[in-house]
């Protein structure tokens, strides 16, 4: 298919290939945790302090063993997500501390607005997965905060969830949790029930926290998007090839990690780098290199078999206005369009990472449907072309009253449930309102209209018995 | 309880049983204009008005208006006293120099729907055709259609040619570009932004 986004040819994509291989050979990378250390010394490879060297040869033993797609498996198993190759999973924002509000003003992010999210996601038509972190809560203890966003997450919505990965106990916790969610956490081995999110510390290190977490999810067979988010210009060269060859170093080092704890252990090969603003020196997610990258990213991963993962509705707008619309649409229409299948903050996301909005998310939501149907493929059949009607209905004759019309009004087309499409005197009469105002109204039918999904009772007790021992532990 | 299933054969789109549920009061001996106003003329309101809020779409309004015209061609030779009358006769076209009819279609059907005679003239009229056909079917309403801002200037030519010719007719104009300020700047007696509206403006202007 034609398509102005650049397609590597097979040399490119060897030439950062083979990039990263010397990265990896000569420099090494660092990990700063000394279980991985020792795994890695374990089996023979080169290590100097905390740095690691690898071979082509290892990459490549590595990526024998990685799943090309895999299946995350829901509470409720209708809403199980496949992720890889054709199939993709839309899920919301991703760390930011504040809630962006209407006025502009922002505050501190609480448990109240994470639940919030996971009711929204529950109700959602364009969201098939949970999050996790999709708000920082402030008003809990940080070091036990996740404990309360596992159990949110598992009970308020019967999505699949994403882990935590925030820590070795962390990530052991979210093991646990899901655990008792299955009735045997050695079930899970075989069957990813989460996804957590592992970033390389740019350029070439992973931390304490990602790399220890990346083991114990591993071990368990848990999903792992392996990221790399270099600010181009600052933690990262400033050309975008430099970038991939570096991005792609760190993610093949976690990728190695994660089959060597666990071969075949599910990973998904992510990025989210952008390019530094010249101007401020902070990263921009609403850049058009972001939108670059993703489709490079999503290149590579295929180059190597491998699920990938992206940014989705990324902007740096702190209000959801026109900016926030259209940077976001930009990226997320790339991001699907360009095959990535685990598409994170695909809603709610503000201000370059920063905030979250309630209005933003259901906002975006909308653009997820729309993008939907925007590669969702025309059917092309003697019913659906019917030249027949067309012969029949003749030269200026209408196809208002055709039976066919009829039939399909409700679902031949993406039926908006956000965006206006009134004429302006039916616009004015409703109060004029922008999109924002909308969707801020929408936030509250939608949250009034949650009901908490179904869930064994004896389960229930038992993870918040777990919460409450997890934050009383010494 | 007979013209209930009517008024919910029109609701659920459909023609054929309109017709047949139409025929079968008809025999039982039920008051024709019962029939027409509480069956026929009342769902035709209700789809006028789940149209305007956004529950019925608009091929389904006018699947409706379809079954309906369907059930009242039957009744219609049956018609006695007032019924018999139409409730009023309305001329409509769309300017002159547009060749744009479908929202001035859905109008066309949206008044028959709720039992007006309609005239259509099709697009492209000018302002002699509208006068005469006014005069020949002793209109009521003239409504005048325009997609286009170059062709609106023709619909104040045309108001002007039916006051002209002073005939005993209101008029109402429609169309995307047209506003309630346009409609009062070239003297028409009235506008709606959409068909339903134009039902309600029709019922208003006729006083029936």
């Amino acid at each position: 298919m034609y398509d102005r986004m650049q397609t590597f040819t097979k040399e490119e994509l060897t030439s950062l290939h083979d990039a990263s291989m010397d990265l990896l050979q000569t420099t090494g990378i660092a990990f700063n945790e000394e279980e991985a250390l020792e795994i890695f010394r374990k089996n023979g490879f080169q290590v100097d302090g905390k740095t690691v060297f690898m071979t082509e040869k290892d990459v490549r033993k590595a990526l024998e063993t990685t799943p090309k797609r895999f299946t995350v498996t829901a509470r409720d198993s209708k809403k199980s997500v496949e992720v890889g190759e054709d199939d993709f999973v839309l899920a919301p924002a991703y760390g930011p501390p504040f809630v962006a509000m209407q006025n502009g003003e922002q505050r501190k992010a609480t448990m109240e607005d994470y639940d919030n999210f996971c009711k929204l996601v529950q109700t959602s038509k364009s969201f098939n997965m949970n999050g996790f972190m999709m708000v920082e809560p402030s008003d809990v203890p940080a070091e036990t905060a996740h404990l309360d966003m596992l159990f949110s997450s598992i009970v308020l919505c019967d999505k699949p969830f994403m882990g935590s990965p925030v820590s070795k106990m962390g990530a052991r916790d979210c093991i646990d949790m899901a655990g008792m969610v299955w009735g045997d956490k050695e079930k899970l081995k075989e069957m990813p029930v989460t996804v957590s999110l592992i970033n390389s510390l740019s350029p070439l290190q992973f931390s304490q926290e990602m790399a220890g977490s990346l083991i114990e999810l591993a071990r368990y067979g848990q999903a792992c998007v392996i990221a790399s988010l270099i600010m181009a210009g600052s933690s990262g060269p400033v050309t975008l090839a430099g970038v991939l060859a570096l991005q792609n170093a760190e993610i093949l080092a976690g990728v190695v990690l994660s089959q060597l704890v666990k071969p075949g252990a599910p990973v998904i090969y992510g990025s989210t780098s952008s390019a530094m603003d010249m101007k401020t020196g902070g990263l921009s997610i609403g850049a058009p290199e972001l939108s670059v990258v993703v489709s490079a990213t999503a290149q590579m991963a295929r180059y190597y078999n491998l699920p990938s993962r992206s940014g989705g509705a990324l902007t740096d707008a702190h209000v959801p206005d026109a900016q926030a619309a259209l940077e976001s649409a930009m990226a997320l229409v790339t991001a699907v369009r360009n095959g990535i299948n685990f598409i994170l903050h695909a809603g709610g996301i503000l201000g370059s990472y920063i905030s979250a909005g309630f209005e933003k998310f259901l906002i975006d939501e909308e653009t997820c449907l729309m993008v939907k149907k925007l590669v969702q493929p025309i059917q092309i059949t003697q019913d659906s072309i019917d030249v027949e009607m067309i012969k029949q209905v003749g030269i200026g004759g209408q196809y208002l009253t055709q039976p066919k019309t009829f039939q399909l009004c409700r679902t031949e087309f993406f039926l908006p449930g956000l965006v206006n499409r009134k004429n302006y005197a039916g616009w004015r009469d409703e109060g004029r309102k922008s999109l924002h105002e909308t969707a801020s109204e929408m936030v509250k039918e939608r949250l009034a209209s949650y009901e908490k999904p179904d869930i064994d009772p004896e389960i229930e007790a038992d993870l918040s018995e777990f919460v409450w021992r997890g934050k009383n532990r010494k | 309880m007979g013209i209930q299933d009517i008024y919910q054969a029109i609701l659920g789109f459909d023609e054929e049983r309109t017709k047949q549920l139409t025929r079968t009061e008809i025999d039982a001996g039920t008051d024709i204009n019962s029939i027409l106003n509480e069956g026929m003329i009342a769902a035709m309101d209700e789809v006028g008005k789940q149209f305007s809020e956004g529950i019925l779409f608009v091929p389904e309004m006018l699947m409706a208006a379809k079954a309906m015209k369907g059930g009242l061609a039957i009744l219609k030779p049956l018609l006695t006293g007032d019924a018999a009358v139409s409730k009023g006769t309305i001329v409509i076209g769309t300017v002159k120099g547009d060749l744009h009819d479908i929202g001035k279609n859905l109008v066309s059907m949206m008044m028959e729907g709720a039992g007006y005679t309609v005239v259509d003239l099709g697009p492209d009229v000018d302002a002699d055709k509208f006068v005469q056909a006014a005069k020949e079917h002793n209109a009521n309403i003239v409504a005048l259609s325009a997609l286009l801002t170059t062709t609106m200037p023709a619909m104040e030519a045309t108001i002007a040619a039916l006051k002209e010719a002073a005939l005993p007719v209101k008029t109402i104009i429609g169309g995307a570009p047209v506003t309630q300020a346009f409609a009062e700047q070239i003297s028409a007696d009235g506008y709606s932004d959409d068909a339903p509206g134009g039902v309600q403006l029709v019922r208003t202007l006729i006083g029936k």
